[in-house]
């Protein structure tokens, strides 16, 4: 199958019922996502289909929609051009072991998208999906009101 | 195109039809007018309201706090659905997080316990006017019947509701085949729509309690 990921067209060979998670990591060498539960718990699968957050572990390949645009963490920002909710990460030293991170960051650059102006509490609805081992959230609330403040400037 | 290939074409077109006959998961059989009787129809009610009762169906049949529930066997306690979900007004997650961040549309099969479930129509909670969680038999009959709550729907029209969903794949049909450790809806869909025309058939009786 054809798949567009960080607008690059890639050919991976690979079953239906494979998850993208699988698809990403082992057939595309994407391996800033990264895998947790593979049952939808922890969310440090989340990259984005067509902006959307979605959990890679539960996308299954033949489900995608052809022409479907997948952005990886790799595809969020460049290292010369972090993507804002990156730059707020980097300023708020928000990772801690950091594997949960690529998938904070993928969800809160969408929420951010949706909503440009969040409260805490819309910030703990649409983040609670994804958890910390390391216990991060009050760093990452804090770094998603710096990144929305961020893109209001930008 | 030769004759073989138009009919071989025309079987296609005829599967791909999500209400072609081959394809159904249930059929629609109204009991002829009058052949059933109150009694019969308030039986008929009560395995309808087993199954509408069934977590498999009533957790996502929630009231105005829009909030999915977690209940029955394979949960352990009844609890609100994990991480903090909320559906919202849009009742799919519009204004949160989607429902679909985890729950794909796909029919393909519900094979991993503990995983998110998927449908071939896009999760979502039913509308609001439809909760059933926690609702006794009583309250859920007078809302089935009550076409101002119900989608303006008569016996008819909640049938073919129940026949449509299940011919794209959708939440009824999942709920008789959950995958995974959940438990089922019991009986069948197509008892479920028998037992729906039944009690229509008998003028819809409720219970009084
Ligand atoms: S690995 Fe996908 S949610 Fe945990
Ligand atoms: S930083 Fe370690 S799991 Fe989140």
């Amino acid at each position: 199958m054809q798949l567009t990921v960080n607008g690059k067209t890639y050919e991976a060979d690979v079953e239906d019922d494979m998850p993208l998670l699988w698809v990403l990591r082992d057939e595309l060498g994407l391996t800033g996502v990264k895998y947790g539960c593979g049952i939808a718990q922890c969310g440090a699968c989340t990259v984005h289909i067509d902006g959307m957050a979605v959990r890679s572990c539960q996308t299954l390949a033949g489900s995608l929609e052809p022409g479907a645009e997948i952005t990886t963490i790799e595809g969020l920002g460049a290292p010369d051009a972090l993507h804002a909710v990156q730059q707020a990460w980097v300023e708020h030293q928000v990772a801690q072991c950091g594997y949960c991170q690529s998938g904070q960051i993928m969800q809160a650059a969408a929420l951010l998208d949706m909503n440009p102006e969040p409260s805490d509490e819309e910030i703990d609805l649409v983040m609670s999906g994804n958890l910390c081992r390391c216990g991060t959230y009050v760093r990452i609330r804090a770094a998603i009101h710096a990144a929305a403040d961020k893109l209001k400037e930008a | 195109m030769n004759r073989i290939a138009i009919a071989v074409a025309s079987i296609w077109v005829a599967l791909a039809h999500p209400l072609a006959a081959e394809e159904a998961e249930a059929v629609i059989n109204v009991p002829p007018e009058g052949s059933v009787s109150t009694e019969d129809g308030l039986a008929a009610w009560e395995r309808v309201y087993e199954v509408v009762s069934n977590p498999r169906c009533a957790n996502c049949h929630t009231g105005p706090d829009n909030r999915p529930m977690w209940s029955g066997p394979s949960y352990g306690k009844t609890r609100p659905h994990g991480m903090n979900i909320n559906a919202g007004e849009s009742r799919m997650g519009a204004e949160t997080l989607p429902c679909a961040t985890c729950h794909i549309t796909s029919d393909a099969p519900n094979t991993v316990p503990h995983a998110a479930p998927h449908v071939g129509l896009d999760w979502q909670l039913a509308p609001v006017e439809f909760e059933w969680f926690g609702k006794s038999s009583a309250e859920i009959c007078a809302q089935l019947k009550d076409p101002e709550r119900n989608g303006g729907r008569d016996m008819m029209g909640l049938a073919q509701h129940l026949v449509e969903d299940a011919a794209h794949k959708g939440f009824v049909l999942w709920g008789w085949s959950p995958g995974g450790t959940r438990v089922r809806a019991p009986y069948s869909l197509q008892q479920h729509v028998d037992d729906i025309l039944a009690w229509g058939t008998a003028g819809q009786p409720c219970p009084t309690n």
